[in-house]
């Protein structure tokens, strides 16, 4: 379990979003405004702030998603 | 040992030391609970002592396994006086590397402790005292720079040992109803902050996610529609409260949040990122319930919790009190008391989560192992058919289901 799926949260805003590393683009972050890639602030607020810059790259947990399975949301999906 | 660190960290706040101590390898359920090991680190440490725990399950797949607590000085009845810690706090806490934290003594100087990474220091920071919870919570993620730091925050209320105050949790109150920010005060301390970004290995990983998943789909199944906070009080099931609501948030790993966000400063369906204090998250039942028997509606009650949050001081007690001095309670009322901590001399609330049970044992159970009472009365809380689900992750029988 790589751990490569973390939230972003702003939590007085109750403003919320999910940062993906990946092995392709980096980091992905999704926001309400939408996904953005590549380069992301390492500050506070980030996305790249640690811990997932030390984690692996999501690998699909090799087919068998993990984090889909257990989502208490069920907000994660895996689209081709 | 599986899904803990074995590791106590003992902060003496008078003369700036740290230890640790191992938590040993206790194997019964009852023995494991975190009520049981804050008593036994309290009574070993000293009862003026502030204990932080996590559960055995806290940080697990079980479902809502989120829970900590903070255990404070005995009250007036000599029970010590606890809280639950939610939403994502007990979780980071057990990832700072510590499954417990004592903090004894008092410090000269007015400041924080600071947790993460599996060391503990003492933030010296006279120009916090005159900030409110929500300022201090600004200042320590800002200053140490990072926003997902977890402070428990002590407010004006707390500092004057207020027996009505209340810690404050991430700028949200609603755990804190033992006046624990009046422990927080008699130490110096403002505030209390952690960062979790360890790690915990599991004796079964597949196995524990396996059961775990069987356990989450069957509680999903059976919960039927979520409302939010709503879902948890017909109280408030009312039409501005619903008109205000920005989004419905849970603790970490629970599938039926109880965490109502109303927005106050703009649009409720507004999902941007716009305002910097648009609104407040409700959790805290009895405090609502009582702001609309008094009258308010959804907006002022919104305001008077904020408000009352951010000086740390305890909404019911307020409120209680407000209604003695007035029929009419309004915002600005609310607002009048909470400028003076000694107009309210005692603490009126009698429970939030902790009213979750008619069962006190059942209580203690549950939170003893880090879950979330709320949510584990609804879906039906029985200690044996839970505990089975945590064997897997920690190693502590074969794994038979």
């Amino acid at each position: 379990m790589a751990s490569s799926i973390i939230l972003h949260v702003d939590d007085k805003a109750n403003y919320f979003g999910l940062v993906l590393k990946t092995k392709s683009e980096g980091l992905l972050m999704a926001r309400p405004e939408g996904v953005s890639s590549g380069q992301q602030a390492s500050g506070s607020s980030g996305p790249g702030a640690k811990p997932i810059l030390l984690r692996e790259a999501c690998d699909l947990c090799g087919g068998e998603v993990r984090c889909v399975k257990i989502c208490p949301a069920r907000c994660i999906t895996v689209v081709d | 040992m599986y899904l803990r660190n074995n590791r106590v960290g003992i902060f003496d706040l008078s003369s700036n030391e740290s230890s640790e101590q191992e938590l040993g390898d206790e194997t019964s359920w009852d023995r494991l609970s975190a009520l049981y090991v804050v008593d036994k680190l309290a009574s070993e440490h000293g009862t003026d002592s502030l204990v932080l725990g996590t559960g055995v399950l806290t940080s697990s797949f079980v479902p809502a396994a989120c829970a900590g607590i903070v255990r404070g000085s005995p009250g007036k009845n000599g029970d010590p006086r606890v809280m639950p810690l939610l939403g994502f706090a007990g979780v980071e806490l057990k990832l700072t590397g510590f499954d417990f934290i004592v903090l004894k003594g008092a410090s000269e100087s007015p400041g924080y402790v600071w947790i993460r990474d599996g060391i503990m220091e003492f933030v010296e920071s006279e120009g916090m005292k005159s900030k409110d919870s929500w300022a201090r919570t600004d200042k320590i993620r800002a200053d140490q720079g990072d926003n997902k730091i977890q402070v428990l925050s002590n407010g004006p209320w707390g500092d004057s040992v207020n027996p009505a105050s209340q810690l404050v949790t991430d700028y949200w109150g609603g755990e804190d109803k033992s006046g624990l920010g009046s422990d927080l005060g008699r130490k110096n301390l403002l505030a209390i902050a952690f960062r979790g970004m360890g790690e915990l290995e599991l004796s079964e990983p597949d196995g524990h996610l396996q059961d775990s998943m069987v356990l989450m789909a069957e509680h999903i199944q059976r919960l039927g529609k979520n409302e939010g906070l709503a879902s948890y009080s017909k109280a408030l099931e009312r039409e501005d409260f619903k008109k205000l609501l920005h989004r419905n948030i849970a603790c970490y790993g629970c599938p039926f949040p109880c965490r109502s966000f109303l927005k106050t400063s703009e649009p409720a369906n507004e999902m941007k990122l716009v305002a910097n204090e648009p609104g407040y998250l409700h959790y805290d039942i009895p405090a609502l319930e009582k702001a609309f028997a008094l009258g308010f509606d959804a907006m002022d009650a919104t305001m008077a919790l904020m408000k009352c949050a951010r000086a740390g001081a305890e909404p019911v007690s307020v409120l209680s009190y407000a209604a003695e001095l007035s029929a009419r309670v309004n915002v600005s009322s609310v607002a009048e008391i909470l400028s003076d901590p000694s107009n309210v001399s005692q603490g009126r609330a009698v429970g939030n989560f902790e009213l979750s049970f008619d069962d006190r044992a059942q209580y203690r159970s549950c939170l003893g192992l880090g879950l979330c009472p709320r949510y584990w009365s609804k879906v039906g809380y029985d200690e044996d058919a839970v505990t089975p689900y945590g064997e897997a992750a920690l190693g502590l029988s074969s794994h038979s289901k």
